[in-house]
């Protein structure tokens, strides 16, 4: 590999990321061959040194998504920190799916009874009224308010339920990074 | 398998190792990735992406220097925090490796 080729595949790995955060890893590399070629060595002899630039940027932008989840906690910081995991290749697909799938249709349900429970309680309490004859008025408010405030509940645990979902996978997807997948890669990449 | 768990080995203890130059001083990326490399055969590359997430930790800062030869370079220094997470791992690091000496030296 050239130096051209490395600086390349490096820059092509660190796409999505600031453009500033990718010029000033980029002079870290750069500086690295820099040194090197002073050094006497050559091109090709200081890129192989280096291993494999797309396993560097991977790296880099993976810790940049994880850290932003940890700073950040909404949804797009979210899956910014999901698809780093992904992206990682971190997670056994074949094996995880299915537990994945059927944790997010759990969520995903879940969240749609908030939502259900608060449109009937909404429409119980503003429409009932009009609707059932006979019932008094005061009950049929709070019974709505009643289903609202349990809607509201339900969107609230699931989403606590959902962050501490996600942080496992953060904390899988580092244990990966860190120990298991170089020691499953070794080729020189470490 | 022997490989695999050498390979985890020495990325267990890179940043200990990082950590421990800088504590005999300042250096820059050049030099710690070489000095790595020869002593424990680590991929030169590896450091970059490591010094990048130690700053973000708030363990080194960095700062330039203007070289003889070349553009300015960009030296690392341990922060307080990375002087005190360096000497709880070595002591970590002595304890660990004094018992397994023991266990291994035991079993030969």
């Amino acid at each position: 590999m050239t130096r051209l080729q490395f600086m390349n595949r490096l820059r092509n790995g660190l796409i999505g990321l600031p453009q500033k955060t990718i010029d000033e890893i980029a002079a870290d590399y750069d500086g690295h061959f820099n040194e090197g070629i002073a050094a006497g060595r050559s091109e090709i002899e200081v890129a192989d040194a280096l291993g494999d630039p797309e396993r560097h940027a991977r790296e880099i932008r993976a810790e940049a998504g994880l850290k932003r989840w940890e700073t950040e906690r909404n949804a797009s910081a979210a899956a910014g920190a999901i698809f780093a995991v992904l992206g990682l290749g971190a997670l056994d697909l074949i094996f995880l799916l299915p537990i994945l799938m059927a944790i997010v249709g759990t969520l995903f349900a879940f969240y749609c009874v908030a939502i259900a429970l608060f449109g009937v309680g909404a429409f119980v309490m503003v429409a009932g009224p009009f609707w059932v004859f006979g019932a008094p008025i005061a009950a049929l408010i709070l019974t709505g308010l009643g289903l609202m405030a349990a809607g509201v509940f339900t969107g609230a645990a699931t989403t606590l339920v959902t962050i501490a979902f996600i942080n496992v996978m953060v904390w899988y997807g580092r244990l990966h990074m860190r120990l298991l997948k170089p020691a499953l890669e070794p080729q020189g990449a470490i | 398998m022997v490989e695999a768990v050498q390979v985890q080995l020495k990325k267990g203890v890179l940043e200990l190792c990082v950590l421990a130059l800088l504590s005999r001083g300042d250096a820059y990326g050049y030099e710690i990735a070489s000095r790595l490399a020869k002593g424990i055969g680590m991929g030169e590359g590896t450091i970059y992406p490591l010094m990048r997430r130690m700053q973000a930790d708030g363990l080194v800062e960095t700062y330039l220097v203007e070289s003889p030869s070349g553009p300015s370079r960009k030296y690392y220094r341990l922060t307080p925090s990375g002087a005190a997470s360096f000497a709880a791992q070595k002591t970590e690091w002595s304890q660990f490796s004094a018992a397994v000496n023991e266990i291994l030296g035991g079993a030969s």
